[in-house]
């Protein structure tokens, strides 16, 4: 409960000392959270920036989703076959420390500017990381845990989806996470750079005469990603009351 | 031994067999769509003998390094401070993960407005997606410190200041070179970003002539380049942290 009062007081002196900066700097500076509200409150009435979000977050979401289908099977091989890990992990690393902006122009000559660019570029941006953590838990696993189900004459099947499968759940889940991170900047790099979709929105608000707009759509944008960040936490709790904390992204990138 | 001797042939016959398939898959469509490694590389070579890419990478870095070593001296100490304290981790942790769910390149605009189109700008957007990146993992490191080293420091009648650069300080190396490792090659990141979306100089402008020619080869060359720079700041940090702190086993 004392955590909870220091955790208001820092978001309550945080949004003091931007209305407080704000004020000082002028809203063609820095809005501050007073006038962003109002902005935001005509924004949201208006209606435009929720069915861009829409948009663009449906194809991120068919982006990350293949990221995960493909990444999350991928990173199991790679944890627990020497020879599959020995194959792929020099592509893994290659292609982990890529920057996505580099990717964009690339991506844009053989994609277009359609859904698939953008799908492609949120794909390609969260599938290592998705990869990379699923992999360091399936090899993380416990030997003892495999060594006992092969006692008792589990199968390899058996194995699979008995033990091997549960003691992965909190690494699916901060495979997730962590990639998700990756797809949603992504998703605004990919649309700044051709200004469409809510990227687009973001890029155009930087013209306008004050920033109240720009701040509007990055406020929004962060509460979707962390409302996206907490149902997946939730999900992970729920799916394995064993996840902790320390999965949390950021930590788990230490790879 | 045995274990190298088996993975190391298929990791050599894994990149050997990727570039073949590259150049099989290349040869198979025009140059304005694909390009084989062959010329990429052919490419690379020619760019570099010439001095357009030496001095192209010279400029970017300038500005990877200003705001990375910014970035590096702001975020170690207040991640520090994070880490070992729960009133101030209470206070600031609540905002640092609002502000790091903003994906960094939608505050482009704003380092637009503030600092303009050149270098400051550049310098910025480095520093903002580094920073959070560092202090994340030395918080970590900070707070994982291992009880049990303090107290037996403590019991040694070690004073405040001792037990911060006795104990804590080693104890909490690894995760700083982690820190430093994964923020650099977010800086990397960075560097290529900020000169792609505020005004195109160095290897971004390179970058958008050859897109703009449809020069698949160039395009791909710098793609190359640059993740070559990443791999090599990634493993040359983890060889030197191996070297450097040999009683940390990798967890790898």
């Amino acid at each position: 409960m004392k955590r909870l009062g220091y955790n208001l007081v820092g978001i309550a002196a945080a949004l003091a000392l931007w209305e407080l900066a704000g004020r000082l700097a002028g809203a063609t500076l820095f809005a501050p959270p007073s006038i962003v509200l109002v902005e935001f409150a005509q924004l949201a009435r208006e209606g435009q920036i929720f069915a861009e979000l829409a948009i663009s977050l449906r194809q991120m979401l068919v982006g990350f989703g293949l990221a995960c289908l493909i990444g999350l099977p991928a990173g199991v091989a790679m944890g627990r076959s020497r020879a599959v890990d020995a194959l792929f992990h020099p592509w893994l690393s290659m292609f982990v420390v890529t920057s996505v902006a580099a990717l964009v122009p690339l991506f844009v000559l053989i994609f277009g500017t359609g859904f698939w660019f953008r799908a492609a570029i949120v794909f390609v941006a969260s599938v290592w990381y998705v990869m990379l953590t699923i992999y360091h838990g399936a090899r993380g696993v416990e030997p003892r845990f495999i060594d006992v189900g092969r006692a008792f004459g589990a199968n390899p099947l058996q194995t699979f989806w008995s033990i091997l499968l549960p003691a992965l759940y909190p690494y699916i889940v901060a495979a997730m996470r962590i990639g998700l991170v990756h797809a949603i900047r992504a998703m605004v790099v990919a649309e700044m750079f051709i200004i469409l979709g809510y990227g687009g929105l973001i890029y155009r608000a930087g013209y306008s005469a004050s920033t109240a707009p720009l701040l509007a759509l990055l406020v929004t944008l962060m509460l979707v990603s962390i409302a996206a960040n907490e149902a997946l936490r939730q999900a992970g709790r729920r799916l394995a009351p064993w996840y902790e904390e320390r999965m949390a992204p950021g930590e788990a990138q230490r790879t | 031994m045995t274990r190298a001797a088996y993975t190391v042939p298929l990791t050599a016959a894994s990149l050997f067999g990727g570039l073949v398939l590259w150049e099989i898959a290349a040869h198979g469509v025009s140059g304005v769509i694909f390009a084989p490694p062959s010329a990429v590389l052919a490419r690379l070579g020619r760019d570099t003998a010439s001095g357009v890419l030496p001095l192209a990478l010279a400029g970017s870095l300038a500005h990877l390094m200003a705001g990375f070593l910014l970035a590096l001296a702001l975020a170690l100490p207040l991640g520090f401070a994070i880490g070992r304290s729960a009133t101030v981790a209470a206070m600031l942790e609540p905002v640092m993960s609002a502000i790091y769910a903003v994906p960094p390149v939608a505050m482009v605009p704003f380092l637009i407005i503030w600092f303009g189109l050149f270098y400051e700008a550049r310098v910025a957007l480095v520093f903002l997606m580094s920073f959070f990146e560092i202090l994340i993992t030395v918080t970590a490191g900070a707070r994982n410190v291992d009880p049990m080293l303090l107290a037996v420091g403590r019991s040694f009648g070690a004073g405040r200041a001792r037990l911060v650069t006795g104990v804590m300080l080693p104890a909490s190396l690894p995760f700083v070179f982690t820190a430093v490792r994964v923020g650099l090659v977010r800086a990397i990141n960075a560097m290529i970003t900020a000169e792609l979306f505020l005004a195109a100089v160095n290897l971004g402008a390179l970058m958008k002539q050859n897109a703009q020619r449809f020069d698949m080869a160039g395009l791909l060359s710098l793609v190359l380049l640059l993740c070559l720079l990443g791999l090599a700041a990634q493993e040359g940090l983890k060889a030197l942290e191996s070297r450097l702190l040999p009683w940390h086993v990798h967890r790898r």
